[in-house]
């Protein structure tokens, strides 16, 4: 599945990184201890966090995650935006809460 | 010049987790027992026993700075040490604008007073001062900053609460003071000290760090961390 099928199916807002919307989600992490995501996370996972901070893509792109979706309305940093637009990793945005955003996620993958 | 033992990071009875012995009055007869010289009080997201720490410390014989531990955003715990009353004053401006009022449940939590100089409770916070501002690390560096402050990430290799913990690793572009150090010293671009992040009385002075200055003030602890004048962080206990 490509981040671009979220993206629609679950309505989110694409904040930057649009370069990867065709990325593809195999899994999915969700996780606001960023050491917790670079101990455990595996590639291919789409990341859900409230995190906003830049060090979240480093991360990401450490990981070779397909995108990142924020949750509970917040917004990245401009910095965060930066990275995500150098590393072609999106950033998407949802108020949904994370167990929500994360439930209906491990749902659609489970379908595939 | 010589050395001077301070430690910077200790918690009063304002912060729930402090205990009810920890008064400004017997953290300064203790610090002065364990042979410190400068110390501060660096309460959760607040500095409203500052003032009257300051003032005992100064009939005590000791050096009192005036700082906060705050919680930023990603739930990264921060050092933050001021200069003097008027611009602690503006950080707890800051500290009440990005505060999140979650009440605090005393029985559960611990209580948040603030006392004057007789041990009488004048004033108890009712919300819940660990709570994580609304403010990211960088906006509170910046604020730190603006204020003339010293900005120090505080126990960065704890599980929880840390630099390290929240987010990962060290941002390239962090403009911290120094960083303090609970476990093994890393390799760093940044000063490292040690605390001891005391909550009960007896853990005063349990960790301090040894610095080359003129005196113990604020304004040699900064030239220290930015190795001016021969003023420097000499030695860490283990």
């Amino acid at each position: 599945m490509k981040v671009i099928d979220l993206v629609n199916e679950l309505d989110l807002q694409v904040f930057s990184g649009k370069e990867g919307l065709d990325n593809e989600v195999s899994c999915g992490y969700t996780s606001d201890l960023l050491s917790d995501v670079m101990g455990h996370a595996e590639a291919g996972s789409i990341w859900v966090t409230i995190q906003t901070h830049k060090n979240v893509m480093a991360i990401a792109s450490l990981k070779d995650m397909p995108a990142v979706i924020i949750t509970s309305g917040e917004r990245p940093g401009e910095e965060t935006v930066e990275q995500s637009n150098n590393e072609n990793i999106p950033v998407l945005g949802t108020t949904m809460r994370s167990f929500e955003v994360s439930g209906k996620i491990y749902n659609i993958l489970a379908k595939k | 010049m010589r050395p001077i033992r301070a430690d910077i990071h200790i918690h009063s009875v304002l912060s729930p987790c402090g205990s009810l012995d920890m008064s400004p009055a017997a953290i300064i007869s203790k610090a002065i027992e364990k042979g410190l010289e400068m110390i501060a009080i660096s309460d959760h997201n607040s500095t409203l026993n500052c003032n009257l720490a300051v003032e005992l410390g100064k009939e005590a014989g000791l050096s009192v700075l005036r700082g906060a531990e705050v919680t930023t955003a990603e739930e990264v715990h921060c050092l933050t040490i001021f200069p003097d009353e008027n611009t602690a004053s503006a950080f707890q401006k800051f500290l009440n604008e990005k505060i999140q009022h979650i009440k605090n449940v005393p029985g559960k939590f611990g209580y948040q007073l603030v006392l004057d100089r007789d041990e009488n409770i004048i004033d108890e916070v009712e919300y819940f001062l660990p709570a994580a501002l609304t403010a990211s690390i960088d906006e509170v560096e910046k604020k730190v900053h603006s204020l003339g402050g010293l900005f120090i990430p505080a126990h960065i290799d704890r599980p929880a609460f840390s630099l390290y913990s929240q987010l990962g690793f060290m941002p390239s572009d962090l403009a911290a003071d120094a960083v303090e150090v609970t476990g093994k010293l890393p390799e760093i671009k940044f000063p490292v000290i040690r605390n001891s992040d005391s909550h009960i009385i007896d853990q005063v002075g349990r960790r301090y760090t040894t610095y080359m200055l003129n005196e113990p003030t604020f304004s040699e602890l900064a030239m220290a961390f930015r190795s001016e004048n021969g003023r420097s962080v000499i030695s860490v206990t283990p």
